[in-house]
Parts: structure tokens; sequence; C-alpha cells
């Protein structure tokens, strides 16, 4: 418990600098700004505004980006409530109660209530992310190869489960991105894999280039199919903190959100998209009256919204204790944790305390700066809001070159994320949800290195998997994962979790 | 044939091919699968105690090519989504001013094609004014606006105040300044009159067109 005080103030120590403190609102501030944009989720914010911290220290870079991707997400719900347009897959849930809130003149307290529940729920997994970080890094030094492969298998298992429509299809998708991530030069025995012959391939396809495109550039392009109907709320926006009624009736939803939301973006494979899909499945289920959801109920947003932050936040414990990154915001963690020539993975805790420490403190912060900035500036993101998405988007596609051009300065990103751009609309077109594929992409490599590793050590023997009992157990979840999945009850009860 | 009439015409022509989505990403799959292992070929598998370079595309390739056939046979079989209709205007614009800012942000030479490095002050207003024809909706005026203003806009934001080497005009104009002036002086003057002509041009057309604009987004609304 000392410990836990102590590293805590070590962090607080290190986030009040004001330099940090200056780092974390501008990050919060621009990464709400490109997040509100609807068509926008984190990941393309985080891709596009990576090169602004290049020029920082290791620390504060991820501090600002840690408060780019709070603020990113927080956008995203503000786009959810005004816009009824959710800016990526989490805030699906948001635009259904909170929508119907702001067009009854209560966007004000739909804006809050999603603000001060994500800040409690900051709250509670920054102590969770602080009080596991040491037992959890503990946990890692066990794992062995064998376990690591196995731990990932069942992260992409995950991910399958909980992708929407076919399995077969989310299945491909994962393949598909193992398959993207071994194009390059092979680490083990250097030869070219996949590149065409050219020179710029050998390293590999670069993530966030991937993530752009397919994030990015792709989303454009769907958007530009439908025509616009954008249903900016006309109505005032109204009072923006909640009464004591609202909190009555929305303070148990922010408690039960920030324990589902906690719980769930623990685990490997983007466990945190559930989380509000979860949370308002169990609201409704202990409601009252659950005909009220879908009318504007708020406990409707307060829920989820916690959920959501509170995963967004638990995700950075695999990143940071095991060095796997859960989905993809993680990943493009790892790319700038790369640059700046920090390795993550258990060790960053011993070597770099100022870092671990400090960025688990910031993202408190970054979570009151929010509750700060946001409120008062709401007024600025309606009025963003009604830019017509015509020219919306060539600023989008601008900051996009832009962004991936500053990343390597190579012109071939710029191209690349065009046609990535074409191949994510391809697969939506086609029906497939391009999410899974980016997780297998992020995995892909370090899951190549250990079954190799695994292979090696056990003189080629497969059964390695199945001996190790930390192994066996993970790859026994997996595979129930993926029976329950199968089942045509559970099917049913997934399909309606995800289209309610 | 008892449900027959509640499928759409459509579909009951198409014949064989139950599930259009279905069977065209199943073909999909099986093309992205041999890409993989036709471009694998002649690399060594190894063994399971010692992996080669080809062991784990091959191996996922394969996985890759079942998944299109299963998906290929459920689209043979089972009635399912059809193909969505999609327009060639919002891509093919988008991919021309994706390729024309990346020909134009730094110095490029093809074959026996060859341009000089013209920077972001050529590359952003491009890519705004070819990307915004990706709408049928597109104004030039606006675009070209919305270029003159954001593009002073990330000059100074990334070349001025992140300094980072992202090339910001073409060399050929440094003559047209002052010999004194630094790159950067250059960097501010060239937003600041492009800024200048972008309030102008934003003022001129308003007093020109109040009332036009006002239906237009009166009907945006509506």
């Amino acid at each position: 418990m000392s410990d836990l005080v102590s590293n805590l103030s070590l962090g607080f120590g290190v986030a009040l600098s004001l330099q940090n403190l200056g780092l974390a609102f501008l990050g919060c501030l621009v990464g709400t700004l490109i997040g509100v944009l609807p068509g926008v989720g984190p990941i393309a914010t985080i891709a596009m505004l990576l090169p602004i911290t290049f020029g920082l220290d290791p620390v504060g870079a991820l501090i600002m980006l840690a408060g780019i991707y709070y603020g990113a997400q927080y956008g995203g719900s503000t786009t959810a409530i005004l816009v009824n347009i959710p800016g990526e897959a989490t805030s699906v849930v948001t635009t259904l109660d909170g929508h119907q809130m702001a067009r009854q003149g209560r966007a004000g307290v739909a804006l809050g209530i999603a603000a001060i529940g994500s800040f409690f729920a900051g709250t509670v997994a920054t102590l969770v992310i602080a009080a596991l970080g040491a037992p959890l890094t503990r946990l890692a030094l066990i794992f062995g190869p064998a376990e690591y492969f196995s731990l990932m298998v069942m992260g992409l298992v995950f991910a399958v489960v909980l992708a929407r429509g076919s399995i077969l299809k989310a299945v491909a998708m994962i393949l598909v991105g193992v398959l993207l991530s071994t194009v390059g030069t092979d680490l083990e025995t250097g030869e070219e894999r996949m590149t065409f012959g050219l020179p710029f391939l050998s390293d590999g396809i670069d993530f966030a280039v991937l993530a752009m495109g397919i994030f990015g550039i792709a989303e454009i392009l769907r958007n530009l199919d439908q025509t616009e109907t954008r249903d900016v709320v006309r109505q005032a926006i109204g009072r923006l903190l909640p009464n004591r009624d609202d909190f009555k009736q929305s303070y148990a939803s922010v408690l039960r959100g920030t324990v589902i939301g906690s719980i769930l973006g623990i685990l490997p494979g983007n466990g945190a998209v559930l989380g509000p899909f979860a949370s308002y499945t169990v609201e409704k289920k202990l409601a009252k009256d659950p005909s009220r959801f879908g009318r504007g109920a708020i406990e409707g947003v307060a829920g989820p919204e916690s959920a959501n932050n509170a995963g967004a936040q638990t995700s950075f414990i695999p990143l940071l204790t095991l060095g796997i990154p859960p989905n993809a915001v993680m990943a493009l963690m790892v790319g700038a944790m790369t640059i700046h020539g920090i390795v993550p993975g258990p060790q960053v805790m011993t070597r770099n305390p100022n870092l671990f420490w400090g960025m688990i403190a910031s993202m408190w912060v970054g979570n009151l700066m929010l509750l700060i900035i946001n409120l008062p500036l709401i007024g600025m993101w309606v009025r963003l809001l009604k830019v017509p998405y015509r020219l919306m988007f060539p600023a989008i596609l601008m900051f996009c070159c832009i962004g991936i051009y500053s990343i390597n300065s190579l012109p071939t990103d710029v191209v690349f994320i065009g046609l990535f751009g074409l191949v994510g609309y391809l697969l939506i077109t086609l029906g497939f949800e391009p999410a899974p594929m980016l997780l297998g992409f992020v995995l892909g490599k370090l899951m190549e290195e250990n079954l190799r590793r695994a292979l090696i050590l056990s003189r080629g023997s497969l059964s390695t998997f199945i001996e190790r009992p930390v192994s066996a157990g993970l790859l026994a979840v997996a595979i129930v994962l993926l029976v329950l999945a199968l089942l045509p009850s559970v099917r049913k009860g997934r399909d309606e979790v995800f289209t309610e | 044939m008892s449900h027959s009439h509640e499928r759409p015409k459509e579909q009951e022509r198409r014949g064989f091919v139950r599930g259009a989505q279905d069977f065209a990403g199943g073909i999909f799959l099986l093309l992205l699968a041999a890409l993989g292992l036709w471009l694998m070929r002649g690399l060594p598998q190894g063994r399971l105690s010692a992996m080669g370079p080809a062991m784990l595309p091959d191996w996922l390739s394969i996985g890759v090519g079942l998944c299109g056939v299963a998906l290929l046979v459920n689209g043979l079989l089972k009635h399912g989504a059809a193909l969505e209709r999609w327009s060639l205007r919002g891509p093919v614009f988008i991919i021309l001013a994706i390729l024309a800012f990346a020909a134009t942000i730094r110095p490029l030479s093809l074959g026996g094609f060859s341009l000089p490095g013209l920077g972001m002050i050529v590359a952003g207003p491009l890519a705004i004014l070819i990307g915004g024809c990706a709408t049928p909706e597109a104004r030039l005026r606006e675009l070209v606006i919305l270029s003159l203003s954001l593009t002073p806009f990330c000059m100074l934001l990334f070349g001025d105040m992140l300094n980072l080497p992202i090339p910001v005009f073409p060399q050929a104009l440094t003559g047209l300044f002052p010999a004194g002036w630094s790159q950067k002086d250059i960097l501010r003057a060239c937003s600041a009159i492009m800024a200048a002509a972008a309030l102008i041009m934003f003022l001129t057309g308003r007093r020109r067109h109040t009332t036009k604009v006002d239906v237009a987004i009166e009907t945006e609304q509506g």
C-alpha cells in the first residue's frame, strides 16, 4: 500500500510539472478537436496527431498522446450525442439514448453526465492500473514464449467473438491481418517476404499507415457514399450540470459501468469494445421501466460512457505490463514508444519509473482536464459540427496526408494510405469488419517471434503449448470462448447485443 | 418456393449466386490467398524446430483460402446480403488527391519524368481541391477558400511551431524575397499572404452572394 502511495506521488510529481500539464491540456484539446469531426475515431486521430509529439521528450510525448486519446474518445461521445453519428464502435451505444436526450433539449445534461461519469471511471481505472501494475509485471516474468503465444491466440479469439456479423469473416480478417504483418524482411533468416522487390516494403508495413488508410481514408470513402443526413441538434443545449434527480438516477449506473468497463478493458483482444454494450444491456435489464431506454434515459448514457472510459484506460494494462497491445490504439502507442526508444513491456516500470508512473498519473490529470475543457467548449463543438461534410472531408484528407508524411518523410507512405483506404473500402462493401484485421496485424509479428522461440525451445514439438499449464489454460479459455460463440443460442444473444 | 415472394426480384434473377456479398468476399479472399502463396514461392518452409521464412505466411494464406472457400459456398447456398451499389467518383478523386500530394510534396523522378519539390504550399491546396471534387456537391469557390486558409494554418503549425522536417515551399520561391530573409520569415510571409487572400475571397463572396448562401443553408437544415 505504501508502495502504491509513493509510486503515485512520484507519478504526480512528474505529471503536475508545468510543462507536462500544458502538454496534457494541449493533447486533450486537439484530440477533442479532431475527434469531434464525424467519421474520425480515436485511431485516425492518434495516427494523424502522432507527428506533433515527435519533438518532445518521451515522458511528455506519451502524456500528450494519452491526452489526445482521451480527447478523441470524448470527442466521439460528443458527436454521438449531438449528431447521432458514432465516431467509433464504442460510442454506438451512446447515440441511442444520448441523442434522444439531445432532441429533448437535454444535450447539456447528457454531455455533462458523460463527462462526469467518465471522470469518475477514469479515476477508478487509474487506481486499478496503479494497483495492478506491479503484480502483473511480476506475472509477466514467469511468462515464456509459449505462454505469450497462447495469450495472443486467446486475444485474437476474443476479437473474433467480439466482432460484429459473421464469425467466419472475422476469422478471415484476423488471418489476413497476421499475414500482412509478415510482409517485409524476416527477422530470423533475413529473407524478404512479399515485398514485390520494393525497397520501402522491406521494413514491413507501417502500422500507422495501415491504420490511417483503413480508419481515415476508407471512412471518408464510405461516408461519401451516403447522402448526407446529419442531424445536428437544433434544440438548446440546456444546462450542463445534471441536477440532483439526474445524479440520483445515474450514480448506480456509473458505478456499474466503471466496474464492467475496468474488467473488460484488461482482457486482451480489445475487450474494451464490449464494455459499453455490456453496460447498456445490464442497465436495461436492471431498470424498473426498460421501455424508457432508447427514449433518452440518462442511465443509458451514464453507464456506457463510464464503461467506455474505464475500459479505454485499463486497456493500458496489458501494454504496460506484458508488452502486448490489446487494441489498435495501444498499437499506435507502441509505435510512439518505439520512436522514443522505449520498448513496452514489464521492464518499462523498473527502468523508467518516471515514465510509467508519470503516464499513469497523467491519465487522471487528462480526465480532469477533459471535464474542465469540454463543458465550456460545447458551444464551439456544436458550431464545428454544423460545418457540412463537403468541406470537412477535404480538410480531414489533407491532415491525413500531412500527418502520415511527417512520420517517416516518405511520399510512398502517403500513396499507401490511399491504397489501404481503397482496400478498407472494399472490405466494408464486402461486409468484412476491418478492426479484427488490425488486431491481427498488431499481434502478428510478436506471435511469429514467440511461436518460433517456443518451438525452438521444445525442439519442434507442438505439445509444448499443452504441456505448460499456463499456456494450456489460456488455450482452453480460447477454445471455450470460440465454442460458446458458435453455439446457436449464444450467437443469437450476441447478435442482439450488437444490434440493440 | 413458399417464401419466394418475400425476396426482391433482383436477387431471384441472379440465378445460382444467392448471397452476392458473401460470394464476392469469398473470391476476394481466394485471390488474396493465391497472391500470398505466389509471392512466397521459392522460400523455404523449414521445420517446426527451425521455422523457415515461408512457414507462417504459407499456412496463413492457406487458412485465408479456406475461409474464402467457405464464404463462397455460403454465398452459393444461403440467401444473404446483396452487394451495395458504389460510385466511382469518390474513390477516384480521393486517390488522385493523395497521389497529387505525394508527387508534389518533395522532388519526384519517375523514369524520365521529374518534378521539383513544391512543398506543402502546393501539395496541401492540391489535395483539398482535387479531393473536394469527390462529392457531387463540391463548390469550387468554397474549396479555394478552404485551401487558402487551412494550408497556412498547417504551414505555421507543422513547419514553424513544431519544426517537423516537412518541405513547405519550393526553393525557387526564395529568390522572390529579399536576400536577408530566413526560411522561417518566408514561411510566415507566405502564410500571411494566403490567409489574407482567403479572407478577401471570403468577404467579397459574402457580400455578393448573401441571399444565395442563406438559401443553401436553409435547405441543408430542412
